[in-house]
This record gives structure tokens, C-alpha cells and sequence, in this order.
């Protein structure tokens, strides 16, 4: 068993080159240490089979480890007001993660204590050396606690260990398994670590189960804010719930907005409701498709596909395109740099539609066509079918 | 990076044929429409499609199709069903919305009158969460977890709805104009 502490440590050694983890790992090595001899005295548990170092040394990887260890110092944030857990939980910064990710720490739930402290997605190395340290001054009082909560906590896990859902299962029967033996393992001013899986209570904080539910909660809520974030474009300046759910709310407007108007537009331009030309176009545009993914991710990288669909269909269209076609399809490409530009959509909640589509018209119109007259600014789609028709 | 644009792709491109099919039949039924009608028929093809993609695995995309389930007639049924390749049910509005409504008012009589400036960012935080909701199809039965990952389905698909309608408006634009300038 000992001897497999090294290779992990090694490994997290290649994947992280931060001091303050280092004392981190150290320190959690030597609770493991202590751990192991406390529980030796005990009746076997399947806690100390391979299972647990099986399952987060080869399964979930390195990452998944250095993940989790990263998270337990991530989880160390002053009290305070509500607000500023929200500011704290946008401080870990998701990096490299997806839902999927997200959904494989909490596999790790047979793990150890200090390892299985993560429920946020994992950062990549944003954490602040402050929390750390407050996480080792957390760990040296906890392994002072260890001795007498050991037994409660191995039977926990036995517990844990047998059932293997998904987090909020796990959390909340986790929580609710703590009831009992937190009650005991609680003191007045130390901050007792009593949820196994999650959540680790805070220092000074009351560690019953309402509250831990209810921080979990609130992490799930901020981690899905932090989601938001990054698709709604404009969302980053502000901070605070409020603010970014004012700003969701006129995306979400914009949006729907956006479809009207395009779906009457559609209407307008065409009279007999076929898009196979356009389709043509399209697909050119669009190259073949690999495999299917998993939708879930894709609505991370909406956003950022956006554009790059943009930026491919500038490079597609030309090619196949036969000369007579090609000047118009020279329009469609400032078209699709206007979205480009637009798409980056700080500017849709100053600027209107409308305009928008303005600037859309008026430089359509620039590309040297025999349509002088139409290059007025156009106030609605409507009135330039008119003008169209009277050509 | 390739990844994400070609799973977003495949949606687009589900999207775009699940479209299209909607308003194949709409042309099938009807051959002379007014513009109206017309806008109408591709927005709800748009948003039936769109709502179909996700293959009612989220909130909004049910109540997308109930809406359209209970308040469709004639072609646009026809046409809704066409993309969800299932028949539609009738159902009833459900009698939630009350249970809603008599949980706010027992709130506000319990109302402590707070003006620390938590109390403040709260309620403008509720509100807002309030209104949020309302944008949202298929509303009320959404606490904020599942809310926030609504939203966030709902705009990621929101975003390929308009970013597929905006090229073929581009692309149709440019095709008119070529049309008519030769």
C-alpha cells in the first residue's frame, strides 16, 4: 500500500509543478500514513482494499487526481456573505473542464477523505496559496481529530464505498450518514470534517446537515453560473448574481428576438418556403461531420463554434463556387464577417437588430452590384422587396 | 476545438433538416400563403426542430412541444409531428400553476420587512430568477438548479437557431438578389 503512495505522488509530481501543492501532498501523504496505522487496529474494511488507490491512481488518472487534490485546497473560503462565496466559487475557473469531467470526480467516491474533497470542477491552477494554507492549518487540526473520528469515518465509508450513484445521491445520503456520527465528531471551534464526499465543512461553520445541503447547493448553483458565464457573451464584467442574471435575461430576449425577425425575414425573401438552394450553399459551407458527440458538451463550445463555422465558411465557399456565383457569394463572406464581428455579440445589446442588419444591407450593397439605388439605408426587409420588385 | 465545432455542426445540421422537413410539408399543404402565415410556419418549424434536437431530455424543449401539441391546428400539427416523427398528444394545461401561485402569496404574508442590503441583492436576485423563468418555455416547474441548466441548454440552442437561420437569410438575400439582378 505504502508503496504505491510514491508512483501516485510522482505522478501528481509530473502533472503539477506548484510549490504550495507540494506541501499539500506531503501533508496529505502523511495523514493517509497516519490513517492506515490508526485503521490497522480495526476490523478489515474494504476501505483499505486496492479499491480506493485503484480507483483514483489508474481509473481516473492523474488528472482526475491532481484534480481533486487541487480542489482540496480549493475549498477553503472565509466566511462570509453569501455574495462573496459566489465571486470565491467564480475564482476557481473551470480550464480545461466539461460536464463530463464534472461528472467523473464524483466516481471517485471510495476514495479517502481528503482526496474525495472535490465537488467543484477542477481548476487549473488558480487557486490562491492563501486558501492552501488554510487548508494546512485545516488538515493539521483535522489529523488531530482523526484518531477519534476514525472509526465513525471508516464505517462511513464502508457505506460509501459499497453504493456507486451519482453525486447528488451520493451527497445527500452522504450527508445524511454523517448525521449521526458528526453529532459526535463535533467541537466547538475546529472545523470538523464530517461530509466524506463533497463537502468539507468549514472552519467556524456549523457542519449539520441543512447547512451542508445547502452549501452544496449553492455550489452546484455557482458552478453553473460560471458555465453561463462563458457562453453569454458580456457576462464576465459583471459579477454578482443580479447582474449576470440581468444580463442572461436580455441575451435570452435578444435571442428570441433574433428568430422572430429572422423567420420574418425568411418569409419575406422567400415566397415559396424551399431553401434547397441555400441549402447548396450550406453545405458547402458546412464540412463533413465525424462522429457524434455528445450534445451535452457542444452547448459549452456554442459559442465558439460560432465563429469558427464563420471562418470555415469563408475558406469552403469559394472553391466550389463557379465564376458567375462568385460575386455573390462574396456577399454572403462580408455578411459573415459582419456576424463575425456581431457574433462576438458585445455589441447586439448596444447596438440593435435593426441596425445590425443595416450594416449588413449597406455593405452587401457596396460590393459593386447593378443595384445603385437599393444602397439607401434600409429601414425594414419589407420596404426593400418593394424596391426590389420595381426594379 | 475540432470536436466541439463538429458536434455543433451535426446540431446545426439536425437542426437545418429537421427545419427544412417542417416546411416541406407547410408548402405541401398549402400552396399560396401569406407572409404571415409564412413567418409563422418557419418559426415553428424552426422552434419544433430546434426543441427536437435535444429529444425532450430537457425542460424547455417539452414544453416547446406541449405548446405546440395544444395550440396547433391543421398543417402546423401535421408538420410538428413530421419532425418529432412521433404523433402528438392532447394535454391539458396543468393545474401546477396555481400551486405557484398560492406558495407567493403565503410568502408575502410571512414578508419581515429587511432592508440590509443582503436582504436587497436577494430579493433583486429572486426577481430577476422570476423573470427569467417567464422567457423560458415550460416555466414554472423549475427550481433554480434546473434552471440555470435550462438557460443554458436553452441559449446554446437558441444560438444555432440563429446562427442556421441567419446564413440562409444571408444566403437566401444574396439569391434573390442574384435572381432578380440577372
Amino acid at each position: 500500500m505504502n508503496s504505491r503512495l510514491p508512483e501516485m505522488l510522482h505522478c501528481l509530481n509530473s502533472t503539477t509543478s506548484e510549490n504550495c501543492e507540494m506541501s499539500v501532498l506531503e501533508r496529505q501523504r502523511s495523514r493517509l500514513k497516519q490513517q492506515e496505522q490508526l485503521t490497522h487496529h480495526h476490523p478489515p474494511i474494504p476501505y483499505f482494499n486496492g479499491n480506493d488507490h485503484l480507483a483514483y491512481s489508474g481509473f481516473h488518472g492523474d488528472q482526475a487526481l491532481s484534480d481533486l487534490v487541487l480542489n482540496g485546497g480549493a475549498m477553503k473560503p472565509d466566511p462570509g456573505v453569501e455574495h462573496d462565496d459566489f465571486r470565491r466559487f467564480m475564482n476557481y475557473g473551470t480550464g480545461t473542464t466539461d460536464f463530463q469531467m464534472s461528472c467523473a470526480l464524483p466516481r471517485t467516491v471510495s476514495c479517502p477523505p481528503y482526496v474525495a474533497a472535490a465537488s467543484v470542477d477542477s481548476a487549473a491552477g488558480k487557486e490562491s496559496c492563501k486558501k492552501r494554507k488554510a487548508h494546512n492549518l485545516k488538515i493539521a487540526a483535522e489529523e488531530k481529530k482523526m484518531k477519534g473520528c476514525a472509526e465513525e469515518e471508516s464505517k462511513i465509508t464502508e457505506q460509501n464505498s459499497n453504493s456507486k450513484s451519482t453525486t447528488t445521491t451520493i451527497s445527500t445520503s452522504a450527508n445524511k450518514n454523517n448525521k449521526g456520527p458528526s453529532a459526535n465528531a463535533k467541537k466547538a471551534s475546529d472545523a470538523p470534517k464530517t461530509d466524506y464526499i463533497h463537502v468539507r465543512a468549514r472552519r467556524g461553520q456549523a457542519t449539520d446537515s441543512h447547512s451542508l445541503a445547502e452549501r452544496v447547493r449553492r455550489e452546484k448553483i455557482s458552478e453553473r453560473m460560471k458555465y453561463l458565464q462563458d457562453l453569454v457573451p458580456g457576462c464576465n464584467k459583471v459579477t454578482g448574481k443580479a447582474g449576470m442574471l440581468d444580463e442572461i435575461i436580455n441575451y435570452v430576449q435578444s435571442l428570441q428576438r433574433q428568430v422572430e425577425f429572422l423567420s420574418m425575414k425568411l418569409a419575406a425573401i422567400n415566397p415559396r418556403l424551399d431553401f434547397d438552394i441555400e441549402n447548396y450553399i450550406l453545405k458547402e459551407m458546412f464540412p463533413a461531420c465525424p462522429p457524434a458527440m455528445e450534445p451535452d458538451h457542444s452547448h459549452l463550445q456554442f459559442n465558439t463554434s460560432v465563429e469558427e463555422v464563420s471562418g470555415s465558411g469563408l475558406e469552403m465557399v469559394v472553391g466550389p463556387m463557379d465564376a458567375t456565383l462568385r460575386r455573390t457569394i462574396s456577399a454572403p463572406i462580408t455578411v459573415q464577417q459582419s456576424f463575425l464581428d456581431s457574433s462576438s455579440l458585445n455589441q447586439i445589446q448596444q447596438v440593435t437588430w435593426e441596425d445590425e442588419l443595416r450594416n449588413l444591407y449597406s455593405m452587401e450593397y457596396q460590393q459593386g452590384r447593378s443595384t445603385p439605388f437599393i444602397s439607401q439605408q434600409i429601414t425594414g426587409f419589407l420596404e426593400a422587396n418593394h424596391v426590389k420588385l420595381e426594379m | 476545438m475540432q470536436k466541439s465545432s463538429s458536434s455543433a455542426l451535426m446540431v446545426k445540421q439536425e437542426f437545418f433538416t429537421k427545419w427544412k422537413k417542417g416546411l416541406q410539408i407547410y408548402s405541401a399543404f398549402n400552396k399560396e400563403m401569406t407572409i404571415m402565415e409564412r413567418k409563422r410556419a418557419i418559426k415553428l418549424s424552426a422552434d419544433v426542430a430546434i426543441a427536437s434536437t435535444r429529444s425532450a431530455t430537457t425542460q424547455w424543449s417539452r414544453a416547446v412541444v406541449a405548446d405546440v401539441s395544444t395550440s396547433a391546428a391543421g398543417a402546423a400539427r401535421i408538420a410538428a409531428e413530421e419532425i418529432l416523427g412521433r404523433k402528438l398528444t392532447e394535454r391539458r394545461k396543468a393545474l401546477a400553476s396555481k400551486k405557484i401561485v398560492r406558495r407567493r402569496r403565503k410568502a408575502a404574508a410571512r414578508g419581515v420587512v429587511r432592508s440590509s442590503a443582503a436582504a436587497v441583492a436577494k430579493k433583486r436576485v429572486r426577481n430577476r430568477t422570476r423573470v427569467l423563468k417567464r422567457l423560458i418555455p415550460g416555466r414554472k416547474k423549475l427550481d433554480e438548479i434546473s434552471l440555470i441548466k435550462e438557460t443554458l441548454d436553452y441559449i446554446a440552442s437558441l444560438q444555432v437557431q440563429v446562427d442556421v437561420m441567419r446564413h440562409i437569410a444571408a444566403a437566401a438575400e444574396t439569391m434573390h438578389q442574384q435572381q432578380i439582378s440577372f
